[in-house]
């Protein structure tokens, strides 16, 4: 052997390949003598040339790497070497390894790996304590403390990401600022989960009609944007009349406030008079009509629904300042008058505006340095479409309900509670003729509720004796508790949970079934368990394979598994980036403002995911399918047939169609772009990570990024030419520029464009942006969306690529299973998890990998509860000698 | 404020408790392991200022080398304080590319920010806190302008979890003048004793939890251990803090720009705000990120309004129109520095200048926010006693590390470094 070596550290490649048959041959022989032995040499036969013996390319050294697969970090690294090599992107210059070597080196490291993997999860379980992250932590205490509208996630840091998600075991840590915030948050939650005072507080009572539903005489926009009418026409007032009209006691009903302009900044849409004196949540009724304003200031109605909603603010003035959420809910404003009502969340001191959607959002500015000006977008053909409201009337906060708030159950149970004298800084005081006894009875109480699983004799002690401390130095009973309440909630019994272990009968058992469930409920609802699901865990039933698909099923079909939509997409799909860069104004003014189109955008691919799952589709619907999920914005984007309405639904594409699945949507589009330029490198990089599970590797570091040219003089294909024509760069980009040129043909925000947009070259377009202001852009070089697969294929368009991906259906799907194992366990798919999700998907191939088959596949899977993997096939190699 | 350094064997609860709650302040530089660092003698301050998406490089880089620079246009508004500033060039932090994903090592130098499992390290001002943060009340002020509180900061623990950035300064100004009632003191003493003991209980009941645990997830509990300790920790020393009375407040109370628009005025707000700390001795680190990348459409000197967010207006892809606002705004920065600067002149301490016993230090993490280019930064020093006048430049294409100058900057701050980050020594070039 050790002749071979020097052999090939002198050699050339030629000579190394010679040695490599001839070392395949050797180690072939002596496959049962020790099978570390053979794959250090099975390996440094392939590899050594480049990356042994005083050579590390590309930052491998075998040498100092060692072969100690124990450690996690060596591991690590024998995948990817397992990973590259399988993939064939190793050698370099494939004819290296011949494919019989190549077959044989790759299966030594898989079952080297399959069980060093594999005794690593035997050892330290598959997946340490994770920590809860911030929205899992809000919910749990929502439901702990039965208080559904708790506020208290921003007290906490924002998790890191890890693995694409925010659920990873390995990023979620604990810090000085992390605990310290997850007190502060849980001190913030007991308190509020008392009531505000001794008896229910009648709640107060706000209601405008005519002059009084509009805080103003008018709004940026001036006339066209806002104005009060009567008869179907505007009316017109000095400023002092108006004044008198609001504060006369008569207000004349038929007046109406007619709105043409959305919410965006900036902008004074609140009703006269109205600011929360409380924090909490409060009704609103209104009566409104959707209408059609004409030329000439007149209204009539409207033919199509318009959407509106509210927003949570500070009065302030007309800039966007401080906290702005939109609340209650999207409605959808008919031409008939009708009553509508909602519930909102205010802070004291906040009021609320009217935000009517997808409407224009006229901006002075002061073009070339001169005063401010602006011009009212043009009136689209058969009027300007608005919202007139008749009447408001907002009531709260709403007492809860019932009375004690089963907050305070929570928390005190059955004992009676008085207002707090003034000056304490509780509202109320508990009354108590034991408070000893009361204080170790409720917290047990409380730790029920509040930890999964059940606690172990003692466990509960810490938290008695601070209680007890603090009421024997005077503390009173109610903060004692209160104290001791927090703590837990603080405590590593909440904050953290565990992976299941052992529930084949080795040890832990009994709490490996609350593990369990816990695992399921933090996954699809991103909270703990509810109570049927805690008692499948306290009878033992969950541990059947039927059952846990059984529960799996349940709580994919509630509303709450919403909330493991919206996380999932969220970090998935870059959703929460949707908004992250405001569109270029002068390349598309058509998008300026334009916040309901990004709404509307991540409705539609929180739609699809939700689909994917609960219609059971196929996962090659990812890529292509015939039909989107459109409300009445997206239609207009994707050039459909006109929707009404602001929920998006199923609509069947027209055949020929580029949209369909989710490579094409507009959201994935919009995360994948800057708001100026889009980047053939950036999304084909995205779509071959997220949606495919091959994510490239990253750029050379000499590499300069590319300055893309708005001038609209040299497209980005052009400037992307290297890519292309030089090898090095070709061996990474090929596979995946081509995707990113297909995907040219959507602009930033996901739409359709033949042609790129510049500023200097090309033919001239112009207009009045929906912000009032002139535009004037170019249309330059055609889009060229065509290219070529690594595999030699080519395609003409986006159509034509879609039907070529289609055929990596499998990939696809077991990228998805990917995707939910790191989300859901909190740890990524490891090497010895991988032949179960074959299995997995093996099951599934026959209906085309159905992705609610593939879900309940990893539900009862052994990865997820917890089994050790099934041990590994021995590898075909020659007879074992005896 | 971060005393995880004290090793004193004693409780360190037992022996606080038994000396009274109330401490003068020498009591606890005698317990600390490092307490020789700024004890005599008038104390050396630091404040790190970094605007996320820097300058536009051209017209901020001088012409030619050392003493004898030429200007740039953006100089050219500091030439006043040329004695008291160094301009550094061919400054990065190397394996930190990405970027704006980079904006929050500025002060770690953390490699690698934009790879999976990407784990940030202490910064600069926190590091310098384990070693001189107890001498003040407050051991580093972390502020930002316009800042995405939740995302960004120049601050970071050494396990890498964001400190939150501090983006008003009426709030500010509350910490660190205004002293509550009698009532309000004594509720915030229950509230540390408080506090106190459900960290004793969190601990107690962590370590019977690690008891029967694997190990891997007994390596978690031990870092929620730790953290317990770190709180318990700050708790001690913020009750000695209580007892102390606040200084006077020497202006009023400010109010907050709230107007995300005017990110200038509130970068100015936020500067007179450090000084005011600064001039108190509040504290004697400061950090100050101006997030330029949340600021949407923003007000420029002459009150007009940009015609973009600075994000996109900063990739300019040589437009002549948004070239032309970005200078404006990097002049608008280097006059509110030199103003800063001003003021730190004109302050006497003792018988030299505040300017002299404060580190200055103003850059970003982006060279060329046009095309993300994190080489090249824009660097400059002012204050803090070092060598000033000069242009220290290093090579364009093979950069120096950023560290380097922080490394100088501890020694400066009478903290006996070798390294920090990814540094290969002190920077040459600015004295003893």
């Amino acid at each position: 052997m050790d002749t071979a070596h020097d052999e090939r550290r002198g050699g050339s490649i030629q000579a190394g390949r010679a040695v490599v048959g001839m070392l395949v041959a050797l180690t072939a022989c002596a496959a049962r003598a020790d099978p570390a032995a053979t794959l250090a040499g099975l390996v440094r036969s392939a590899c050594g040339a480049c990356h042994a013996g005083g050579a590390a390319e590309g930052g491998l050294d075998l040498d100092a790497l060692g072969l100690d697969l124990a450690d996690a970090a060596v591991r690590d690294r024998f995948v990817l070497m397992h990973d590259r090599v399988a993939g064939r992107q190793m050698p370099p210059d494939e004819s290296d390894l011949a494919p019989a070597a190549r077959a044989h080196l790759v299966e030594a490291l898989s079952a080297a790996l399959v069980t060093a993997d594999a005794e690593a999860i035997r050892v330290e379980g598959r997946v340490p304590l994770r920590r809860l992250n911030r929205a899992e932590y809000q919910e749990t205490l929502r439901d702990v403390l039965a208080l559904p509208t708790l506020d208290v996630a921003d007290r906490l840091p924002e998790d890191l990401v890890r693995d694409g998600f925010n659920k990873s075991a390995e990023g979620l840590d604990v810090s000085r600022i992390q605990l310290d915030a997850t007190l502060d948050a849980a001190e913030a939650a007991v308190t509020q989960a008392l009531p505000p005072g001794a008896s229910p507080q009648a709640p107060d009572h706000y209601g405008a009609f005519a002059t009084r539903l509009f805080a103003e005489g008018q709004t940026f926009g001036e006339r066209e944007a806002m104005f009060f009418a009567k008869d179907g026409a505007a009316l017109s007032f000095t400023g002092p009349q108006l004044a008198a009209l609001r504060a006369s006691l008569v207000q004349d009903p038929a007046i109406e406030c007619c709105i043409f302009r959305s919410a965006y900044w900036p902008y004074y849409g609140y009703p006269a008079g109205f600011i929360a004196r409380r924090g909490g949540v409060y009704r609103v009724r209104f009566r409104a009509r959707a209408v059609l304003q004409q030329p000439g200031f007149t209204i009539g109605p409207a033919d199509q629904p318009v959407p509106m909603t509210f927003r949570a603010r500070r009065r302030s003035g007309p800039d966007v300042s401080g906290d702005v959420r939109a609340v209650g809910g999207i409605f959808d404003i008919l031409p008939e008058p009708r009553d509508f009502e909602t519930t909102v969340l205010l802070h004291a001191d906040q009021t609320i505006e009217y935000s009517v959607l997808g409407l224009p959002v006229p901006l002075a500015r002061n073009v070339a340095g001169g005063p401010p000006t602006y011009r009212y977008p043009p009136f689209p053909e058969g009027g300007q479409p608005g919202v007139a409201i008749q009447s408001l009337e907002i009531t709260g906060p709403l007492p809860p309900d019932p009375w004690p708030p089963a907050s305070y159950q929570a928390l005190f149970g059955t004992l009676t509670f008085r207002a707090a004298p003034s000056g304490d800084p509780l509202p109320v005081e508990v009354a108590t003729s034991d408070p000893v006894t009361d204080a170790r009875r409720l917290l047990a109480g409380f730790a029920d509720r509040a930890v999964i699983a059940p606690l172990n004799a003692g466990d509960l002690a810490p938290y008695e004796r601070l209680v007890g401390d603090a009421l024997a130095a005077g503390v009173p009973f109610t903060r004692a508790l209160l104290t001791g309440q927090a703590a837990l909630l603080a405590s590593p019994h909440v904050v953290y949970l565990r992976e299941p272990r052992g529930l084949d009968g080795t040890a832990g058992g009994g709490r490996s079934m609350f593990d369990l469930a816990a695992r399921l409920s933090y996954w699809l609802w991103g909270t703990r368990p509810d109570d049927v699901l805690l008692a499948r865990a306290r009878d033992g039933s969950l541990a059947g394979g039927a059952t846990l698909a059984a529960e799996a099923d349940r709580l994919v079909a509630d509303p709450r598994f919403e909330r493991f939509i919206e996380a999932f997409t969220d970090y998935w799909l870059d959703l929460r980036h949707v908004r992250r860069d405001e569109p270029d104004v002068r390349l598309h003014p058509e998008y300026r403002f334009d916040d309901y189109l990004a709404e509307s955008m991540a409705l539609e691919s929180r739609a699809f995911v939700t689909s994917l799952i609960r219609d059971n589709l196929p996962a090659r619907s990812i890529v292509e399918a015939d039909f989107v999920h459109a409300n009445d914005r997206l239609a207009r984007h994707y050039g459909l047939p006109p929707l009404a309405g602001h929920a998006v639904r199923r609509v069947p594409l027209p055949p020929g169609s580029p949209r369909g699945g989710l490579l094409t949507q507009a959201a994935i589009q919009r995360v994948t772009a800057n708001g100026t330029t889009t980047s053939p490198v950036v999304r084909g990089a995205w779509v071959m990570a997220r949606l495919l599970g091959q994510t490239p590797p990253k750029p050379p570091a000499s590499v300069p990024a590319v300055e893309p040219d708005i001038r609209g003089a040299t497209s980005i294909r052009d400037l992307l030419a290297r890519h292309a024509a030089d090898a090095s760069c070709a061996s990474c980009h090929a596979r995946f520029d081509p995707v990113g040129f297909a995907l040219e043909s959507f602009d930033i925000c996901g739409g359709w464009r033949d042609r790129y947009r510049g500023l200097e070259e090309g033919d001239l377009v112009t207009g009045i942006d929906r912000a009032g202001h002139d535009y004037a852009y170019r249309l330059a070089a055609p889009v060229d969306p065509s290219g070529r697969l690594p595999d030699g294929r080519a395609f003409t368009d986006i159509r034509a690529l879609k039907a070529l991906l289609v055929a990596e259906e499998r990939q696809i799907a077991r990228n998805l299973l990917h995707q939910f194992t790191a989300y859901a366990t909190g740890a990524p798919v490891r090497f010895a998890d991988r032949a179960e999700l074959e299995s997995i998907l093996d099951a599934t191939a026959g209906d085309g990998y159905r992705v609610g088959d593939l879900l309940r596949g990893l539900v009862t899977s052994r990865l997820f509860r917890g089994l050790p993997p099934a041990p590994a096939p021995t590898p075909s190699a020659p007879e074992p000698t005896p | 404020m971060n005393l995880h350094a004290w090793t004193a064997p004693l409780s360190r609860r037992r022996v606080l408790r038994g000396a009274g709650v109330s401490l003068a302040l020498p009591w606890l530089e005698a317990l600390s392991a490092r307490a020789s660092v700024g004890a005599a003698g008038p104390p050396m301050r630091a404040i790190f200022i970094s605007n996320n998406l820097g300058v536009l490089p051209k017209p901020f880089f001088p012409e030619g080398t050392g003493a004898d620079y030429t200007p740039s246009s953006l100089l050219e508004r500091l030439t006043a304080h040329r004695a008291d500033l160094t301009v550094v060039s061919g400054l990065s932090h190397p394996n930190v590319r990405g970027g704006h994903s980079t904006e929050n090592c500025f002060l770690t130098a953390a490699r690698n920010p934009t790879a999976s499992g990407f784990r940030n390290t202490i910064s600069l001002d926190q590091f310098a806190a384990e070693r001189i943060g107890h001498l003040t009340r407050f051991a580093t002020l972390n502020l930002g302008v316009n800042i995405d509180r939740g995302n960004r900061s120049l601050a970071w623990t050494r396990d890498g979890s964001l400190i939150p950035a501090e983006d008003r300064p009426s709030r500010l100004f509350e910490r660190l003048f205004v002293e509550g009632t009698a009532a309000e003191v004594a509720a915030r003493r229950r509230r540390l004793r408080e506090r106190e003991s459900i960290l004793d209980a969190l601990a107690a009941d962590a370590r019977r939890l690690e008891a029967r645990v694997s190990a891997a997830d007994r390596r978690r509990l031990e870092q929620y251990l730790t953290s317990v300790r770190e709180l318990e920790d700050r708790l001690q020393v913020a009750g000695a803090w209580e007892a102390r009375p606040r200084p006077e407040a020497p202006a009023a109370r400010p109010a907050d720009v709230t107007d995300r628009a005017r990110l200038f005025e509130g970068f100015e707000a936020m500067l007179a705000m450090a000084r005011l700390a600064l001039e108190t001795d509040s504290t004697r680190l400061v950090t100050l990120m101006v997030d330029a990348f949340a600021t949407p459409a923003f007000r420029l000197a002459d009150a007009r309004t940009t015609t973009d967010g600075y994000h996109n207006l900063s990739h300019h892809g040589q437009s002549a129109e948004k070239l032309a606002q970005l200078e404006q705004a990097d002049r608008w920065q280097m006059d509110l520095l030199g103003a800063f600067l001003t003021a730190l002149a004109d302050r006497r301490e003792g018988d030299g200048r505040l300017l002299d016993r404060t580190i200055v230090l103003y850059g970003s993490n982006l060279g060329d926010a046009n095309t993300h280019d994190n080489t090249n930064l824009p660097i400059l020093l002012a204050g803090g006693g070092f060598r000033h006048g000069s242009h220290l430049a290093h090579p364009h294409d093979d950069n120096r590390p950023l560290s380097n100058l922080f490394v100088s900057i501890l020694r400066r701050l009478g903290i006996e470094a070798d390294a920090f980050g990814s540094s290969t020594g002190p920077l040459a070039g600015l004295g003893p």
